[in-house]
């Protein structure tokens, strides 16, 4: 699947949702957007990140007598 | 006696000498943020009583022998987004929220009370400090912040009111908040002081949250000095944000190493625009005179796709209510109507990988600034955008940030400062960004440019 294939599926998922609410002009600037969001994805998707790579966290078990 | 246009330490001294009360203060502030302010579009609510309140509790007490340190007595304004008791509006500049009030204040609010300093007023900011997407001057129901360089020209945002209020002497400090470029944008485009903390070190409790792992709240003031006096108000662990690092910040005004090391990326002052790039370029060879300039290549990562990745994905889930529920139709810049439909499309494992990436980057950005005081730059690669004019976004990828991108993605500290005018009078920022929890060094590094330079004490023309 190509980046465009994925914009073109998320531009009907938010028409799908939002499309009653949004004009022709609105949609195209939400595809816009997507476009640019594929582009960024994309960048991030190419770039490699070792398998223990992990997201820096804030969340910590908690205990309200702790 | 004017008290505009006067810093932190300046008016402290007069009001510990008797020559100024804090009340007289309080008003001179009050009247200049009405008429000036409102000129600028820098105000959202003026905290009159409050703020006359505070500053005769502050004469008093200066009076009766009880400092609470160099804060007692000194105006500021807040930006709209942190919030406050009282009855005072807490808007978020968005026009849906025009009414909206907190039974308590905000940390950054309780502790500048504490710290004895008077708030005068709520500062006009750009509508969910920017997190819809906007790429215009006028996205706020508050109208187009403006700069006080020129009637034309906007204030940078999102903390635009916190810019423009300082840069006029309106306050001789302000708060401010940002995700990515929000408080070194305003900094920039009117003339005055900027400092990003570190992330974790302000608490955000009852600020509006845009991006959890991406909000700071710093200081916008005259000079670098100001700022730091305002950090060691403000910083510290708080039980109400888990997020606030466990750390004390004592401001260090006597660092001051020399020479200093500084970086520059190769590529980030070609990038800015023709008449910005001009000034930077005078600003490092000026800036040779305290220490080394040497330029450096970055590692080869995708700073700026993983830091908007992150950006919308959690802004997507900070406003999903408003997102969903269709409020953002209210909103003033059309761009903010409707793009905000758009995050509905990332996905969380690439949300999760720009998490990923971001814990490289910054153990990567640390290594190479291990080896410098701080990396400089322009602190922003454009002027300020004129009043009714789009501008390119680099939130939006539509222009270039890396050293945003690095400092805001791993909560790096930064200062930034005026370092000169273009030929059509508009200012132009330099940012000294440093290791994580480095504010003393960037502060440092701000005060000794603006030992050696005058910049800062240029005062614009709407004021």
């Amino acid at each position: 699947m190509t980046p465009g294939d994925e914009v073109e599926i998320f531009f009907s998922l938010v028409r799908q949702r939002y499309g009653a609410r949004l004009d022709e002009a609105q949609l195209a600037a939400v595809r816009e957007t997507l476009e640019g969001l594929a582009r960024d994805v994309a960048t991030l998707r190419a770039a490699p990140i070792p398998d223990d790579a992990e997201p820096g966290q804030p969340f910590v078990p908690f205990r309200a007598d702790s | 006696m004017s008290v505009a246009f006067r810093t932190i330490r300046e008016l402290g001294a007069d009001l510990r000498a008797g020559r100024l009360s804090a009340v007289t203060l309080a008003e001179a502030s009050l009247e200049r943020l009405e008429t000036i302010g409102g000129k600028l579009n820098a105000v959202v609510t003026l905290t009159r009583e409050r703020a006359l309140d505070q500053a005769q509790r502050a004469d008093r007490e200066l009076k009766a022998g009880r400092d609470r340190g160099p804060l007692h007595g000194i105006p500021y304004g807040a930006k709209d987004l942190l919030a406050t008791s009282s009855g005072i509006p807490t808007t978020w500049g968005a026009a849906p929220f025009r009414t909206r009030r907190f039974d308590y204040d905000a940390t950054v609010i309780r502790r500048l009370e504490e710290a004895g300093a008077v708030l005068v007023a709520k500062l006009a900011m750009v509508e969910f400090a920017g997190g819809m997407g906007y790429q215009q001057p006028n996205a706020s129901f508050t109208g187009p912040g403006i700069s006080p360089w020129s009637p034309d020209a906007w204030s940078g945002g999102s903390s635009s009111g916190s810019g423009s209020a300082v840069g006029a002497g309106l306050v001789p400090f302000a708060i401010g908040s940002e995700t990515w470029g929000s408080i070194l944008s305003p900094a920039t485009f009117c003339g005055v002081t900027g400092l990003r903390p570190t992330y974790g070190r302000v608490s955000r409790h009852g600020a509006m949250a845009l991006c959890w792992t991406l909000d700071k709240l710093g200081p916008l003031a005259l000079t670098a000095d100001d700022c730091g006096l305002v950090l060691d108000a403000i910083a510290g662990p708080d039980p109400g944000d888990p997020t606030a690092a466990p750390r004390v910040y004592r401001y260090d005004e006597r660092d001051s190493r020399r020479p200093f090391r500084f970086a520059v990326v190769r590529g980030a002052v070609e990038q800015a625009q023709p008449a910005v790039r001009d000034v930077v370029v005078r600003a490092l060879d000026t800036l040779r005179a305290l220490g080394s300039v040497e330029e450096i290549t970055l590692p080869d990562l995708p700073y700026e796709a993983m830091t908007r990745i992150i950006l919308w994905a959690e802004g997507a889930s900070a406003f999903q209510a408003l997102i969903e529920g269709g409020t953002i139709a209210d909103l003033t810049a059309p761009e903010d109507r409707v793009t905000p439909y758009a995050r509905d499309a990332i996905l969380a494992k690439d949300y999760l990988r720009a998490l990923r990436l971001r814990g490289i980057v910054a153990r990567e950005i640390d290594r190479v600034l291990s080896r410098f005081d701080a990396i400089v730059g322009p602190s922003r690669a454009a002027v300020g955008a004129r009043l009714g004019q789009t501008f390119r976004s680099p939130i939006r990828g539509g222009a270039p940030d890396v050293l945003g991108a690095i400092g805001n993605a791993a909560g790096l500290p930064a200062a930034g400062v005026p370092c000169g005018l273009t030929a059509d009078g508009l200012p132009v920022g330099l940012q000294f960004m440093g290791r994580a929890w480095d504010e003393n060094v960037v502060l440092a590094a701000a005060r000794a440019w603006q030992e050696r330079t005058e910049f800062h004490r240029r005062r614009p023309p709407l004021s």
